[in-house]
């Protein structure tokens, strides 16, 4: 039978697959290159541009507002819509491909891709700038949530958004060192592998 | 030569290389299909700094590697169901052993079981069905020849018991 021989050969098989090659012109690979620069740059001024929304917003109501707490409070969150326009340009602004880039190895490129990532998980805390937005949360709110938590029916309102604020910060350490003890685990197999 | 030229030879020679890296690594057409043009993309941009230090073939597979595993790390599949040859080779073949009823079977077959692997492993496997010996694999992946040789061995292992045990000969 024709089959026959394929089917005992798995390189046969695999390399006799129908294939569809990508037929592009060297114009047209420039203009997706260009494309694709054009739009990644996009992305990331979409997302100063919502940084600095946040930030002009929150700095109105601060100097909206007569009390100083909560004044701080709305100033520091401004700040953190700053911050997170600065670093959505510092981290995610497309840049040129790295000289060397493509000399790694497989092996060197997929470990610093797993750092790369790690490091991410590791940071985001900081590097969203969320010190900022939770302290500025709480001085701009707290100032107005103390008289109204004196009475038990504004309390049991607030109960709800309080715990789910809380189950969110649980999971959100918790799944980030998760992902962060998976990644060192590949990380160090690889590492591991590379010393045979 | 030119950017432009290396990147017109190595889209000539690699192209249906290529496209079968592409699907080994993704198994949505739509998605794969962007994935083989990023890798057609950076490639030509990577050969603006070709410099002859390895061979066109090895620049390529390197490139083409590189990208595909950059996307599999982006989809975060790493981090749930992909396993090592080792693992694999240490699953019974239960269910594993029935004898492909055809060759796009048998592909089918192959391409989820290249699927299913992490990426280092699943460059060994690509590199092994492509016909490239264990010092080219190497100097790809970084790893030393004797460790590619000894996944190798692993991997026909795995594919003799996939396919059928007896009648499919890894050569």
């Amino acid at each position: 039978m024709p089959d026959e021989l394929p089917m005992n050969d798995p390189k046969k098989i695999w390399q006799d697959q129908p294939t569809e090659p990508i037929k592009m012109s060297l114009d047209e690979i420039r203009r997706k290159a260009e494309k694709f620069q054009t739009k990644s740059r996009l992305k990331v001024l979409m997302g100063m541009v919502i940084g600095l929304f946040v930030c002009v917003a929150f700095a109105r109501m601060s100097a909206e507002i007569p009390d100083i707490v909560p004044r701080i409070g709305w100033g520091m969150l401004s700040l953190w819509g700053l911050y997170c326009a600065y670093a959505t340009y510092k981290w995610i602004w497309p840049r040129r491909l790295a000289g060397n880039a493509t000399l790694t190895t497989s092996l060197d490129f997929y470990r610093s891709e797993l750092e790369r990532r790690r490091d991410y998980e590791r940071n985001i805390w900081r590097r969203s700038g969320l010190t900022f937005c939770f302290a500025g949360l709480a001085l701009a709110l707290i100032p107005e949530l103390i008289p109204a938590l004196q009475t038990p029916r504004l309390l049991l309102k607030a109960a709800p958004f309080f715990t789910l604020l809380a189950i969110w910060f649980v999971l959100f350490f918790y799944v980030r060192k998760r992902n962060r003890l998976k990644l060192q685990r590949e990380i160090d197999e690889l590492t591991a592998l590379e010393k045979n | 030569m030119s950017q432009d030229d290396l990147y017109q030879e190595a889209a000539d020679t690699y192209g249906s290389a290529l496209d079968r890296l592409a699907r080994a690594y993704e198994a949505d057409p739509e998605t794969r299909h962007d994935l083989l043009q990023d890798i057609h993309l950076q490639l030509w941009r990577s050969l603006e700094y070709f410099d002859g230090r390895c061979s066109l073939r090895t620049w390529v597979y390197r490139v083409a590697h590189n990208v595909a595993t950059g996307h599999v790390v982006r989809q975060s599949r790493i981090r749930k169901t992909l396993a090592s040859i080792e693992e694999i080779e240490a699953v019974p073949s239960n269910d594993q052993s029935e004898r492909a009823a055809g060759q796009n079977q048998a592909l089918e077959r192959l391409s989820m079981l290249i699927q299913q692997l992490k990426p280092v492993d699943r460059q060994i496997i690509i590199s092994y069905l492509e016909g490239m010996d264990a010092s080219s694999t190497a100097e790809i992946t970084g790893l030393s020849a004797s460790n590619v040789a000894m996944k190798v061995h692993r991997i026909k292992n795995i594919l003799r018991r996939w396919f059928h045990e007896g009648g499919f000969h890894a050569g």
